[in-house]
This record gives C-alpha cells, structure tokens and sequence, in this order.
C-alpha cells in the first residue's frame, strides 16, 4: 500500500519518462540511438509482462 | 480534484472508449500484421522489384516518364514519386492532359535503375493491400478515413480521461496489483489499469499520429490551397513554348536545396505545380530529415528556380506523423516492440470492454462494502 498521489504516480511517470526517451531516440539518429530506442521502450513492456507472470491464477503472489 | 469533476472524467473515459473500441480492435488486428508489411510483401512475392547492381547509373528521369507514358499513351505524366527507403522505386503518376487533380488517372511504378514496369496490384488483391484498407478507411473511401480520424481523436481523449481515472482510484493499491482472485471485473480491472498506464504514452503518440494520418487528405489540401497556390500565384505567366527536359528541371530544383534528395516532382498545370512551374519537392536524408520537405518553383521554358521555400510546420507535423505511427525508423527490434505494444493496447481495449459489461446494475448492492462502493463508480 503506497499513501499519497506521489506513490501512485512515481513508477507511471518514470515508464513514461522511458517511453518518451525511447519513441524519440530512434528518429535522431542510428547504431547507439537505435539501443537507446529499443531498451527504454522495452521497459514499459517488460514491467507488464513481469507483474503479468508473477501474479498469474495459481502461481504463489508475491508483489 | 472534487468529486464531480472525477465524475465528469470518469464518463469522459468511458464513453470515448466504448465509442471507439470495436474500431479500435479492428486497427490493433491489421495494425499488428501490417507492422511487418515488408516482411509479409516479401514472403508473399507482392514486394516491388528494386533490383540494380552496384554502381549501376539511374536512367534519367525523361526515359522512365517515356516507358511510363507506353502504358498509357493517351494520358501525360503529372508527378514523379520518389521512395526515400527504396532508390530503385518510382511512381509517376500520369493523367488526362486537362486533369488537375489525382482522380481520372493511373500510377505507373518503375524500377529506376532498369526501367522494369510493375504492375501496381489493387488493394484487394494482395493481403497487405486489404489489411491497409481496411485499417485506414474501412473500405469506404475518404468518408471512412475520417471517420477513422475521428475514432483516433476518442482514443486519444480516452487515453487522457484514462490517465486521470488512474491516479483516485490507485491511491490505496500497489503500483500492478493483479486481483486475478477477486472476480472478473476486479482482475479485469486491474489488468486494465496495468497495462493501460504503463503503456500510455505509446498509445498516445501511436493514436494522434493515426489521427493526424486520417487527416492528410485535408492538411495537406490546406496546404496546396493556402501557401503552394499563393506561391504559384506569385508566377502566373502561361507557357508559350516547348519545356526543358524533366532531367534539368530535376537538376535545378536540387541545385536549389544543396545536399537533398527529390522527392515530388509536379508538372505545371497541375494542382501542386504552377500554371508553368514545375513544383520539385525536395528532403532530407537521415531518419529525421527525409520528413522534412522543401518546395523549388522551376520555370518550365527556362529551366531556372523562380521560388524556393520550406513547408509549413503542420506539413512537417503530418510528415513526422508517419514513422510515430509505424513504428518503422529503428530496425526489425523496434517493429517487434511496435508489434508488442499493439497487443498490450488490445488487451487494454478488451479488459476495459469487460469492466463496463460486468459493471454493476444496482447501487444498492455495490454500496453495501466500502470497496464494493469504490469498484462500482470505477467505470
């Protein structure tokens, strides 16, 4: 349990900080703007499959 | 935020969304396949011939618009399309000698190195054509595009209502909590909230570059009608004699734009030319700038630059528009990420879908615990 708006806000603001970063990086250029594209993009999706896998029907829940 | 205000944005969410859902499933469905429209066109045989050999010199543009106009020798050509991903393709577009517009006419697509002509397939004929159709118009034409656009414009009101939504009602749950035992609209719910926060700034970008995309037969006709016509309008003299080769035309235009690449070329009388200008439409190179655009006005009798200009910035909006919306300026890796993105959306899409449908009927029943009350004016 996280109390306040700040709590709430913390890790969305940051997975949308990372896809800002990731969805512009690629457009300026290629090669180490291409890794910096694909890596920060993936975080969003990685989180959802993460919190996904873990609190699955059956499987133990643990946050 | 009071009460009444959330109450506001909480119907703001839910009747944008359901509006918009049906259509938005059918473009999360052929958005997701046409992600990889190359690699499908390719494994199809569908893809366009772009076939030369290193060093190979182009055909100049005069005998490409020759082999083109043998298709159709009753027509002229009107405009010469340049691919910025593939050097090799060319479209030329011809039409009837008095025809301003693009309607009355046919494209012809050639290899520029070899002069092969392609058969440009119809939409319906290749599976990468209909899935195009079908995610942009609905197979209804300009009337359904807008109402495309439209349904964009929802998602992207939705995606904002959502994000409002999300804060009251997180504030006493954990950061991806998964109720998935508590019942289908809770573990729906949950999911729906996961999965529409974490990834909502992709779906923002993904949903107004779609919708601005909707909208490119009006912006740029604003275009054409507003900046472009004044600027034709500024040289208005008629022609009088035979026009310089389209290859020197090519050439001025450039030499006007030092170190750009063609991409239009307009012949005069045309909307997007000048009653005996040519338009050469120029671009840049790398990922950003190719969607940058510059416009030459090249006398036709005299081969010289009349006017040189930028475009407006809400045609470098819709131009940038394109790869945000594709998902196409970072390699195969970042289609899978598109692709990966497209899923998650429709998930989101369904489980919200669910959350309204197994909303509760009667007040009386959800307020009877304190978290019963708080799920029930959720949705």
């Amino acid at each position: 349990m996280r109390g306040g708006m700040s709590g709430v806000w913390r890790i969305p603001a940051a997975l949308a900080g990372l896809s800002v970063v990731g969805l512009a990086a690629a457009i300026l250029g290629d090669g180490i703007w291409d890794w910096l594209c694909w890596t920060t993009l993936s975080v969003p999706l990685a989180v959802c499959a993460v919190k996904l896998w873990r609190q699955w029907p059956g499987r133990s829940a643990s946050l | 935020m009071t009460p009444a205000s959330l109450r506001g944005w909480r119907l703001v969410h839910r009747w944008t969304s359901l509006i918009c859902s049906a259509n938005l499933l059918i473009l999360c469905v052929t958005g997701l396949i046409l992600v990889f429209h190359h690699e499908i066109q390719h494994l199809m045989g569908e893809d366009l011939d772009s076939s030369y050999t290193e060093g190979q010199a182009r055909l100049p543009l005069q005998s490409l618009v020759d082999i083109a106009q043998k298709a159709d020798p009753a027509l002229v050509p009107k405009l010469l399309s340049f691919d910025p991903e593939d050097k090799a393709v060319n479209y030329i577009y011809l039409g009837k000698p008095e025809e301003r517009g693009f309607d009355l006419g046919r494209w012809v697509v050639l290899n520029g190195f070899t002069g092969a002509n392609q058969m440009l397939k119809q939409p319906e004929e290749t599976l990468v054509g209909f899935l195009l159709k079908l995610h942009v118009d609905l197979f209804t034409g300009f009337a359904g595009q807008m109402f495309v656009g439209v349904m964009g414009l929802l998602f992207v009101v939705s995606t904002v209502s959502g994000l409002v939504v999300y804060g009251p009602f997180m504030k006493k749950l954990a950061f991806g909590i998964l109720r998935f035992g508590r019942g289908t609209r809770i573990g729906n719910i949950d999911l729906h909230n996961l999965f529409g926060v974490a990834t909502l700034v992709w779906a923002f970008v993904v949903g107004l570059t779609g919708a601005i995309l909707s909208f490119s037969p009006l912006i740029t006709g604003y275009w054409q009608k507003t900046e472009l016509a004044a600027m034709t309008a500024r040289h208005p003299e008629p022609m009088t004699g035979p026009a310089v080769p389209i290859d020197q035309v090519a050439a001025a235009g450039l030499a006007a734009f030092p170190g750009k690449d063609l991409a239009f070329i307009a012949y005069p009388g045309n909307e997007y030319a000048g009653s005996r200008h040519f338009s050469v439409i120029v671009r840049g190179h790398t990922e950003l700038t190719q969607r940058l655009l510059s416009v030459a006005l090249v006398d036709a009798e005299t081969g010289v630059v009349a006017e040189a200009a930028g475009t407006p910035w809400y045609m470098t909006v819709l131009m940038l528009s394109g790869p945000f919306h594709f998902g196409d300026y970072g390699g195969l890796p970042l289609q899978i990420i598109w692709a990966l993105f497209t899923i998650v959306t429709g998930v989101v899409t369904v489980t919200g879908f669910v959350v309204w449908l197994k909303r509760p009927r009667a007040r009386s029943t959800s307020d009877r615990t304190a978290s019963g009350a708080k799920l029930g004016s959720k949705a």
